[in-house]
């Protein structure tokens, strides 16, 4: 009975919506039926793809990224924050009032998702796993860009490529991608570089990349990759999804001895005495990560798997719409 | 230094467990699989090895923390504060004294002056003793001091008065008086009352006095003692008719635990009987006795209703039997509503219709066009209502000016007629804002009030049912509210919808950034219209009145025409002499009998009526035992009669061997601190 609640939570939400006034952030008052571990209970990934974008887009009613949906261009009363070159100005002229003018954006893109499959990839202290946060993420960007009939093809790898599904926008391609989403396990190990290298090679036709993964691999040796598909002319979005444990480390046991997801490596640590340290690493990394990202126009959202699925399509449909 | 309990010492033989705390617990660590470790191999590795000064630091703690608990137990005292030395210490005592009205009952108030006075006489040598007599509030009758005569000729000067009580008050001023005395040993408070239960608000957050005051309870009066009394009379003090059409309603009470059958009302007026009742009341109950439609004749009037007889006569307090009030009657201001020549007409239906209807009105209402007001005719209006004047003369401006500066009233309504500049120019410093453009909503659009201040009197009747935002408007003017002036209610887009100004002393203006018309709102077709300008008319228009003041209240009386305050004559005849003036020459007078105090104006005298505090009338007592608990920090037990000081210097004794106190605190703070330091030392213990 998932879509009866969906849609019951969907309607309460148009309603509270009805009385704010102020934009809705990705981050604050996100739609409760995106969140992970309600969408956990869905199994089919087509489904859950559906509800997932089809209640985000309701969702938009109320937020300033309205006007950038193909199907849902209209007029609404200007916010603080809303950009002034969607002013109705001959509205304002006969109403005295301000209105955000929505237009249509015409596209025909070609996207593909890469999604790292790696071992350490299933990890996961919550509902989902990093895999299935991946999943979710994967299938949901899938939905929302082959609703606006552009191509969507998907690649899924570890240390080498496991699925690669070209992009289409025909009849019945959704299902395939579905398809090879929901069998998708993880396993090996990450050679993330390598396999970004290789993506720029096999992919003749530019377009757009959105890359899912946990980021396990010197970012020295990433961003040489990601530049060679941003020069290939292809735009890149990267998801690096991660799970709240592995920032805050935040174990309640006095001692725990970690074993590494893809190598077995094992090593003793006591939580309380070690994670500042460990934090400051993590934290290096996920900045050394954005800077790089910025320095290469490379689009960078970090995500853990306890966050609604809206922050992400939130963050595609505004690189959307400065496309 | 010696101990109360010294058995306990035995418990010394515990400090044996620390060593074996040392020797146990050890923990494995779970295997937890996790993404990688590339972040985690570059932490260095925190090895802590042989922490042996953790070790002996953490012995050491324990040791102390158990010693300190044994010790606790064994209630050590030191033997300089032995019961024989701290009988010549310094003793301080503050006798409070109940002086409220319920102390008049029977003898009350005799036998408590006695027990007050048989406390000095066992007073001991230099002791210091001060005397506070209190009702509502609190009078120091005497300072500390050790001379007795002076003591027993301020209590004897002190009499009952007619306030109620208030315990807490009491306790406030003794216990700041104390600060006034530097006693070394001991302070007690001896608090002499008939104990009401209505003097102890418990829904107030209970007062507690300081941990170094000792207070006795002494109780006098009898335990029950019924009463019936007239607590509440409610009526209009204003009137404009000469029949009074609302109703004037009394409150009796029963304050005992039998039924009253038969009890006469008497309702006078200027001592002529009005109309006489008879009524019954249940055991603790309240009976509202109703009368209307009477005659009021012309000026002040003097209002009592009396209650009386019953079937349990016996013991009844006749001081709280009759209730006093004021019913003023005078002849209906005039006013004026001022409006377009330009609209032809019919703008200020709406306004008249809700203005005129209904009883005791307190304005004639005239309507005129702007042009054809004489100036003059300003001068005799209390009240004046711009209904989207359009542009006023600088004469009339001037005059409405001058109108409320001398404390008349002016409400304005800025419609599609006002315009904004020269209604800036001409009310500057008359209107309560500057008014902007006018907004109009768009077609088929509406703007709501959405902002409402419902605890102003012109919205107190909309509270709870926020049925004002069931109008409509479709435009309004912009308006930006001068300093001094205060919103009282906005539209939904934040814009002032009603703003209130004061000018010059009591003058009051209101500005509607709206209609009061049909023209941009359909507030005048709803229900809300009525009593939305009958509030404000009644809030600006009239004169604050009471019907009547309680004891403890002031009031003022204004100057007489020849510019002197009226001379004053309690209800008991006596003249005061007190002068107490307001800024503006009036007579501050304080209410403090019951009855009517007149106020001797050389053209006509006129009555404020004064009554007892109806909480007073009952005399249920308080729990002594709680009241005791609540007000003193160790949660003290009543003493009725005679305060026995050996039980205090017992209490005394006590307090010097509150030592285990702190000792038990700081060996909790130890056992904490070897409970954080001992983790650290064991899962270093594991690491290494």
């Amino acid at each position: 009975m998932w879509w009866r609640r969906s849609k019951a939570e969907r309607r309460d939400n148009d309603d509270a919506g009805a009385s704010i006034k102020a934009p809705v952030s990705p981050s604050a008052g996100a739609p409760r039926f995106l969140a992970p571990d309600v969408l956990a209970g869905i199994s089919s990934l087509e489904l859950l793809a559906r509800t997932v974008v089809e209640g985000f887009i309701a969702g938009l009613h109320r937020s300033p990224f309205t006007g950038f949906s193909t199907e849902f261009a209209e007029y609404r009363q200007y916010q603080p924050g809303d950009d002034l070159r969607y002013l109705d100005w001959r509205l304002y002229g006969r109403t005295d009032r301000y209105f955000i003018k929505k237009y249509r954006a015409d596209t025909n893109t070609q996207c593909h998702v890469l999604i790292d499959t790696s071992a350490s990839m299933r990890y996961g202290t919550g509902v989902v796993s990093k895999l299935q946060y991946a999943q979710f993420l994967a299938a949901a960007m899938a939905h929302l860009v082959a609703r606006q009939q552009d191509s969507i093809g998907l690649i899924a790898f570890d240390e080498q490529m496991r699925v690669h599904i070209p992009a289409h926008n025909r009849t019945g391609h959704m299902r395939t991608i579905y398809g090879h989403l929901e069998r998708l396990e993880p396993g090996g190990e990450t050679r993330l570089a390598k396999m970004l290298h290789d993506t720029a090679e096999r992919l003749t036709r530019r377009g757009i990349l959105i890359l899912i993964s946990d980021m396990y691999d010197d970012p020295e040796e990433i961003f040489p990759a990601l530049r060679h598909l941003r020069f290939r002319g292809n735009d890149v979005i990267v998801f690096h999804v991660l799970d709240r444990n592995e920032i805050d480390f935040n174990f309640v046991d006095q001692m725990v001895l970690l074993e590494d997801s893809e190598t077995a490596e094992q090593m003793p640590v006591l939580p309380e005495v070690f994670a500042d340290g460990y934090r400051a690493k993590i934290n290096n990394h996920l900045t050394a990560l954005r800077e790089l990202a910025a320095a290469n126009h490379v689009d960078y959202e970090l995500i853990t798997t306890d966050q609604p699925l809206d922050r992400a399509l939130f963050a595609f449909l505004s690189r959307r719409t400065r496309k | 230094m010696s101990f109360l309990n010294p058995i306990f010492l035995l418990g010394l033989a515990a400090l044996a467990a620390p060593v074996l705390v040392h020797l146990v617990r050890r923990t494995r660590a779970r295997r937890v699989e996790f993404p990688t470790l590339m972040f985690v191999r570059q932490v260095p590795q925190r090895t802590i090895r042989r922490k042996k000064l953790h070790n002996l630091l953490l012995l050491l703690l324990r040791c102390l923390a158990l010693l300190l608990v044994v010790l606790a137990f064994t209630r050590p005292f030191f033997s300089g504060s032995s019961a024989a030395e701290t009988s010549k210490l310094e003793r301080a005592t503050v006798i409070l004294l109940d002086a409220s009205f319920s102390m008049r009952h029977a003898a009350r108030f005799d036998d408590a002056r006695r027990r007050a006075d048989a406390l000095v006489s066992e007073a001991r040598d230099g002791e210091q003793i001060a005397l506070i007599s209190f009702d509502h509030g609190y009078t120091i009758d005497s300072r500390f001091t050790a001379d007795q005569g002076k003591l027993r000729a301020a209590l004897s000067a002190v009499k009952a008065g007619w306030g109620g009580t208030d315990y807490e008050q009491a306790l406030r001023a003794a216990e700041t008086l104390f600060r006034e005395v530097n006693a070394g040993g001991m302070k007690r408070i001896l608090m002499i009352s008939d104990f009401q239960a209505t003097g102890w608000n418990t829904a107030d957050a209970p007062y507690r006095l300081g941990g170094d005051l000792q207070l006795a309870l002494i109780e006098v009066g009898e335990v029950a003692s019924p009463n019936l009394a007239v607590t509440e009379v409610n009526a209009r003090a204003l009137i404009f008719t000469q029949k009074y059409t609302d109703k004037l309603s009394a409150r009796v009470a029963n304050f005992s635990d039998d039924a009253r059958a038969r009890v006469a009302i008497d309702f006078s007026i200027n001592d002529q009987t009005i109309e006489k009742r008879e009524i019954s009341i249940d055991a603790r109950g309240t009976t509202t006795v109703e009368f209307a439609g009477f005659n009021v004749g012309e000026g002040i009037n003097r209002g009592v209703i009396a209650v009386s007889g019953g079937n349990n006569d016996g013991g009844d307090f006749d001081p709280d039997n009759r209730f006093h009030f004021t019913l003023r009657r005078q002849p209906p201001s005039k006013a004026l509503i001022v409006e377009s020549a330009s609209r032809g007409g019919g703008q200020s239906f709406y306004l008249r219709s809700a203005l005129t209807t209904g009883e005791n009105l307190p304005f004639v209402w005239t309507i005129k066009t702007s042009g054809q007001i004489d100036p003059d005719e300003i001068d005799e209006c209390r009240l004046i209502i711009l209904n989207d004047a359009g542009a006023l003369s600088n004469t009339l401006a001037e005059k409405l000016r001058r109108h409320v500066e001398v404390g008349r009233a002016l409400v304005i309504a800025a419609g599609r007629l006002t315009d904004a500049t020269d209604f800036n120019r001409q009310l500057a410093g008359v209107a309560p804002a500057t008014l902007g453009e006018p907004v109009q909503a768009g077609r088929g659009e509406e703007i709501l009030i959405s902002e409402v201040k419902t605890d102003h009197p012109v919205f107190e009747i909309f509270r709870g049912n926020g049925r004002l935002a069931a109008a409509r408007f479709t435009g309004y003017h912009r308006s930006q509210p001068v300093p001094n002036s205060s919103v009282i209610a906005r539209f939904e887009d934040g814009s002032p919808a009603l703003i209130e100004a004061t000018a010059g002393t009591k003058g009051k203006v209101l500005l509607f950034t709206s209609t009061l018309d049909a023209s941009w709102t359909d507030l005048p077709l709803t229900s809300l219209y009525l009593p939305f300008v009958q509030q404000i008319v009644r809030y600006v228009g009239e004169r604050e009145t009471v019907s009547y003041q309680t004891i403890g209240q002031s009031f003022t009386a204004p100057v007489s025409a020849d510019g002197t305050p009226p001379a004053v004559d309690t209800p008991g005849g006596t003249r005061l002499h007190e002068r107490t003036l307001t800024h503006t020459g009036e007579l501050i007078v304080t209410a403090s009998e019951p009855g009517f105090y007149r106020l001797r104006y050389p053209e006509q005298p006129t009555f404020i009526a004064a009554n007892l505090e109806g909480k007073e009338s009952d005399f249920a007592k308080l729990n002594l035992g709680e009241f005791s608990s609540a007000v003193t920090a160790a949660g003290g037990a009543p003493v009725t009669g005679a305060v026995e000081d050996a039980k205090l210097q017992n209490e005394e004794i006590e307090a010097r061997q509150r030592i285990w106190w702190p000792l038990l605190i700081v060996a909790a703070m130890l056992f904490v601190a070897e409970g954080l330091i001992a983790r650290r030392t064991k899962m270093a213990k594991m690491i290494g």
